[in-house]
């Protein structure tokens, strides 16, 4: 794009470029720097001596798990029912699903509330699990149609001609060519239902069941507000993330701009 | 070639015009579609529903004889100064966020296409807080901006402790505090975006402009800039729709306070909803919220139609 043939070019980039990444790192220096202070690494010790720090990661394994078990499931059929079946009033049908795709979950709070306490699902993973999945089918069901678009229809009939009825067509054909777009779709939903701080704080009651977006706030009534002790436990959280960030660059770049474009 | 062109798609047209054989071939669709539909269509729209009755109701949410009010909590609301300085933190928060985050994804783009060195360290940097949530970051926030925090220490540290303050802790610089932690989450995504619309950029085009002698800074303007403008309309809408659904950032980092200066519609609903008890004032401030929601959902198709029709 920009040509900088000189070496001063170049450098002025190089140190502009610098400065500008600075303030981006420097919460991370100060996460990590507070989390040392004081104990040093006893305070990550005295962190994972608390009994119930793992569970907060199962909680929150169990509930992204859920989610995207039941995104796929959901987001595929539909595709495959919108992109290339035939169905009446088509898009009257997706109208009403693109209509979800700007909702806050905050709206959704009251109502979610009362039913989730008079159907005894409060307090479980389904109380969190369906409201998010809720939420994301719609850009995914968006994206993954928009793909199956793209993929020719005498492909599908073709199959239909040798005899493939459509739940043959879309196990043999949908699953396998929707790899690319689920990618994307799996990132996005693994990000959103990871780092949801809402629907946890509103319908996960104990702690036993709570998970790692809630944690901060479980240690500032553990350790009474010692601050290393609290951003240790940031850190540790943090971690998972970060590395799965590194070990899966691409997907994640790819993945979240595709989820960010709603 | 050129010939038997019109040729095929006149055929095509053909298979395509008596739509109603062609669709008949296929399978019914409607069972596939249904477990989405009812997932989200229809829990989504059941609470919508519900939220618009308790919307008319004076209850706490626990009693099981509340009282109706008709449209009094929107009368209430119409009243409220919170409600207006939420609206006018929202749209403040959008513009600032937006112009900022749009300005330094471009920034990133054009800088990372100019081959800098140690550039995939940089760019994980500036993409780590995308995928970090912002409630297990808030806490470091709280840290930093506080009184003692690191940031004072560091303007201290440079001389300029004229500037150090209660960032967090008083009402002018509350929300930009808010705006810039957003940023700070969001530039990652804005640069991937505009780094991939750049690669769609014709070579050719960059290099005749060079080679009519155009500069960096009228490259950038006159063909980066146009060449990326769809990016840029997404960016609006996702930054729009963010601003909408804010509410990690503002209630663990400030609780939308001091004295209100960054309390957003999320956070007004969730704090008259659950601590307060108010439930149908929240429902009442959430349909207000849904149909604000929906407009710009709109929006966002017929910008989207427009912007087809132009391709």
């Amino acid at each position: 794009m920009l040509e900088t043939r000189t070496w001063k070019g170049r450098t002025i980039l190089q140190v502009v470029a610098t400065l500008l990444v600075l303030p981006y790192l420097f919460p991370l220096i100060v996460m990590v720097k507070g989390s040392l202070a004081g104990q040093g690494w006893h305070n990550f010790q005295a962190v994972l001596k608390v009994p119930g720090l793992g569970r907060f990661f199962v909680n929150s394994i169990v509930i992204a798990a859920g989610v995207i078990v039941l995104v796929y499931i959901v987001t595929m059929m539909a595709a495959y029912g919108f992109a290339k079946l035939h169905i009446a009033f088509r898009e009257v049908y997706f109208w009403l699903l693109l209509a979800c795709l700007t909702l806050p979950e905050v709206v959704l709070l009251a109502p979610l509330f009362t039913t989730a306490l008079h159907l005894k699902l409060y307090n479980t993973y389904w109380a969190v699990i369906l409201p998010l999945a809720a939420l994301q089918v719609p850009f995914a069901v968006l994206l993954t149609r928009n793909f199956l678009n793209g993929l020719p229809n005498e492909l599908f009939e073709a199959a239909r001609v040798d005899g493939a009825n459509s739940f043959r067509g879309f196990v043999y054909l949908v699953i396998p060519l929707t790899r690319p777009i689920a990618a994307a779709v799996f990132i996005f939903t693994l990000i959103g239902a990871w780092n949801d701080y809402l629907m946890p704080l509103v319908f996960l009651q104990t702690t036993h069941m709570q998970t790692i977006t809630l944690v901060p706030q479980f240690f500032v009534g553990e350790f009474s507000n010692d601050q290393t002790k609290i951003l240790a436990s940031a850190v540790i959280t943090a971690i998972p993330e970060v590395v799965a960030y590194l070990c899966l660059q691409g997907l994640f770049e790819r993945g979240l701009s595709a989820g960010a474009i709603k | 070639m050129e010939q038997r062109r019109p040729a095929q798609r006149a055929g095509a047209a053909a298979d395509d015009h008596p739509d109603g054989r062609r669709r008949q071939r296929m399978p019914p669709g409607l069972p596939w579609i249904l477990p989405a539909l009812v997932l989200s269509v229809g829990l989504i729209y059941y609470c919508i529903a519900y939220t618009g009755y308790i919307s008319t109701l004076n209850w706490d949410g626990i009693s099981s004889h509340p009282k109706s009010v008709g449209d009094n909590n929107y009368v209430r609301i119409f009243h409220d100064p919170v409600f207006w300085k939420a609206i006018r933190h929202t749209v403040e928060f959008f513009v600032v966020t937006f112009i900022i985050q749009t300005f330094l994804g471009m920034l990133f783009a054009v800088l990372f296409h100019a081959r800098l060195k140690l550039a995939v360290v940089y760019k994980v940097i500036v993409f780590v807080p995308v995928v970090l949530a912002p409630a297990i970051m808030a806490p470091v926030f709280r840290h930093m901006f506080a009184p003692d925090g690191e940031l004072n220490q560091v303007l201290r540290d440079v001389g300029l402790a004229s500037l150090a303050r209660p960032w967090i802790g008083q009402t002018s610089t509350a929300l930009p505090v808010i705006m810039a932690i957003t940023i700070w989450e969001w530039t990652g995504v804005t640069f991937v975006l505009y780094y991939a619309a750049m690669t769609q950029i014709d070579q050719s085009v960059l290099e005749a402009a060079r080679v009519d002698g155009a500069g960096n800074v009228r490259t950038l303007v006159s063909i980066i800039w146009p060449g990326v403008r769809g990016t840029t309309v997404a960016l609006a809408i996702l930054s729009a729709i963010g601003a909408m659904k804010t509410f990690d950032v503002p209630y663990l980092v400030t609780i939308g306070g001091p004295n209100y200066a960054t309390e957003f519609l999320g956070t007004y609903i969730y704090r008259m909803t659950i601590p307060l008890d108010h439930v149908g004032y929240g429902a009442a401030l959430s349909v207000i919220l849904l149909v604000a929601a929906l407009l710009l959902a709109i929006a966002f198709q017929l910008v989207g139609r427009e912007r087809k029709g132009r391709g």
